[in-house]
């Protein structure tokens, strides 16, 4: 943590993120099982449920957002670090394995809401896939911070 | 006009991940909004329409959900007898549709056929654009009066003829064209009143007791589903309620004008309530999602922000930047909206559904401009919250320290 770009609000900021974008799937995916006997309703969630991982991925761009603003709130530490002896390398994996860290346990308290609901673990699978190409993404602009 | 160009272009535009998000949050909100719109005001156009089925005295027949129908024991005897006990004592609306035929048009649409009594007809106020009203003392081996769609119009004016092959009658039919209807006519279902179907590619039939008499089994049985009966009494109700059960083997309900309003009050009313409540949740969660989104902008941007205020901005002048730049942001998501939504409504045509085409400017219906005018407004009070926001933001901070940052 010492050694980590993130600092607590950071952290916190990325969870509520991706704890947001795994409940939105979640809470269309238990739509899907409500047995509604008022056709007004059925017919109001089929407009969402419908288009549930557009709207799902479209709500990931919040992730992109908070990616490209921490990187860029944080370029003049990455070249202060460098300055004193870090790489670049090290500051990017770093980086990469905090994101990663925050990643797993908000799927992981997603999987466990999932199992609790007995809905298919695999169903917010496809969410961290996405996060992990931002994460490989954002990461390759960490080098770009190299120079002042 | 030319510092907004400059601070949007060399500002914003420089930061475009921000602005884009600010968009799909914005797309979201309106998305939500315009579908909650459209359900509320689909409902309500709906109970507008068959408001007067809360009225004294009127009961609408409706299947017993528990009623097994056993097609071998209703026959067209039974049927007619259930007719003409109706025809002796009651006061009915009789409506069917949903019977497909092929009349060649222009369009090169399937046609629905609907079938309406006089009470029907004068209850629900049908309203022409050309033509005049129906009269129901027709002759069945002349030529019948029939209302057309809008749709059909084109093919079929005020006056022509239709020839139809086949008929509920069992032979061919010569109509003629009465009355058009007004554009995007509808009929809405008794029991999910935002579930619409239009006439604008329908021939509505005008039907009395001989032409029922005649008519097959397929269209006595289906329109006594939906019957309504007016200024009856209980006891009546209970009477054709043994009939219908003696001659058809079938239980049926008829609800009362108080079971309706309570039906109509309780369960709309409560739908109703939630998807408002939802929809209203869902645009808090998306507002803070934009104040946040705008938060980190001023945060990214302050520098550029305070170095023009220091060369001669003032607060107001960038609070009216700020609002020009969500105004077009927001332009920009009622646009996709619209045409999101146009696209939709063309589908109908594209897959010749022809209960669901609609006409209306710019593919859109007058529903969709009072949901866009709606979204137009939650868009304002967003933009309001995220302007003052971002304000509140760039004032916290004094210009000297921001131009150092």
């Amino acid at each position: 943590m010492k050694k980590s770009l993130f600092r607590l609000p950071d952290m916190f900021e990325l969870s509520i993120a991706y704890i947001f974008c795994f409940s939105l799937n979640l809470l269309l995916d238990y739509a899907k099982t409500l047995d509604l006997d008022a056709f007004i309703l059925k017919a109001f969630l089929k407009n969402f449920i419908d288009y549930q991982p557009l709207i799902v991925s479209l709500f990931t761009f919040i992730v992109i957002v908070f990616h490209y603003q921490m990187l860029e709130k944080k370029k003049a530490e990455i070249f202060c670090r460098i300055l004193v002896g870090g790489t670049v390398s090290k500051i990017t994996i770093r980086y990469m394995l905090d994101c990663i860290t925050v990643l797993i346990s908000a799927y992981l308290l997603s999987a466990f809401v999932n199992f609790h609901f007995g809905f298919n673990l695999a169903n917010n699978f496809y969410l961290v896939l996405i996060f992990v190409i931002y994460i490989l993404i954002s990461a390759r602009r960490v080098r770009k911070y190299e120079n002042p | 006009m030319k510092i907004l160009k400059f601070i949007v272009s060399k500002i914003f535009l420089r930061k475009a991940i921000l602005g884009i998000g600010i968009i799909l949050l914005l797309l979201m909100a309106n998305y939500i909004t315009f579908t909650a719109a459209r359900s509320i005001l689909s409902t309500f156009q709906g109970y507008q329409e068959t408001k007067y089925v809360n009225q004294e005295g009127v009961y609408i027949a409706n299947l017993d959900p528990d009623s097994h129908i056993d097609m071998g024991m209703i026959g067209e005897n039974g049927t007619q007898t259930v007719y003409d006990y109706m025809n002796s004592s009651f006061k009915y609306a009789f409506y069917t549709d949903g019977f497909i035929v092929s009349v060649p048009n222009g369009d090169d649409m399937e046609i629905s056929l609907g079938y309406m009594n006089e009470q029907y007809y004068r209850l629900n106020g049908f309203e022409l654009s050309q033509g005049t009203d129906l009269y129901f003392d027709y002759q069945l081996d002349r030529e019948i009066p029939v209302l057309i769609g809008k749709g059909l119009s084109k093919t079929y004016p005020v006056g022509a003829t239709i020839e139809m092959e086949e008929s509920v009658l069992g032979r061919p039919l010569t109509l003629k064209v009465q009355g058009v209807l007004k554009q995007n006519a509808y009929h809405s279902n008794y029991y999910a009143l935002n579930s619409k179907t239009y006439y604008n590619f329908s021939i509505l039939f005008p039907v009395n007791e001989e032409f029922i008499d005649r008519a097959s089994m397929d269209i006595q049985f289906n329109g006594l589903m939906d019957i309504i009966l007016l200024d009856t009494s209980e006891e009546e109700i209970a009477s054709l309620s043994e009939v219908i059960k003696d001659n058809l083997g079938l239980r049926f309900n008829f609800f009362s004008q108080k079971e309706n309003y309570d039906y109509f009050s309780e369960y709309y009313f409560h739908s109703l309530k939630i998807i408002f409540i939802t929809t209203f949740i869902l645009l808090i969660v998306i507002t803070c999602l934009s104040v946040w989104n705008a938060l980190v902008s001023v945060r990214l941007m302050l520098k550029d922000f305070t170095i023009n205020l220091l060369v001669g901005l003032s607060y107001s002048k960038l609070k009216r930047i700020f609002y020009g730049y969500f105004g077009m942001l927001s332009f920009v998501n009622v646009a996709l909206i619209s045409i999101f939504t146009a696209f939709n409504r063309y589908g109908c045509w594209l897959r010749k559904d022809a209960t669901f085409v609609t006409y209306g400017l710019f593919g859109l219906i007058g529903m969709d401009w009072l949901a866009l005018l709606l979204v137009v407004v939650s868009d304002i009070a967003i933009g309001i919250i995220v302007v003052e926001s971002m304000l509140w933001k760039i004032k916290k901070v004094p210009i000297s320290l921001g131009v150092l940052q």
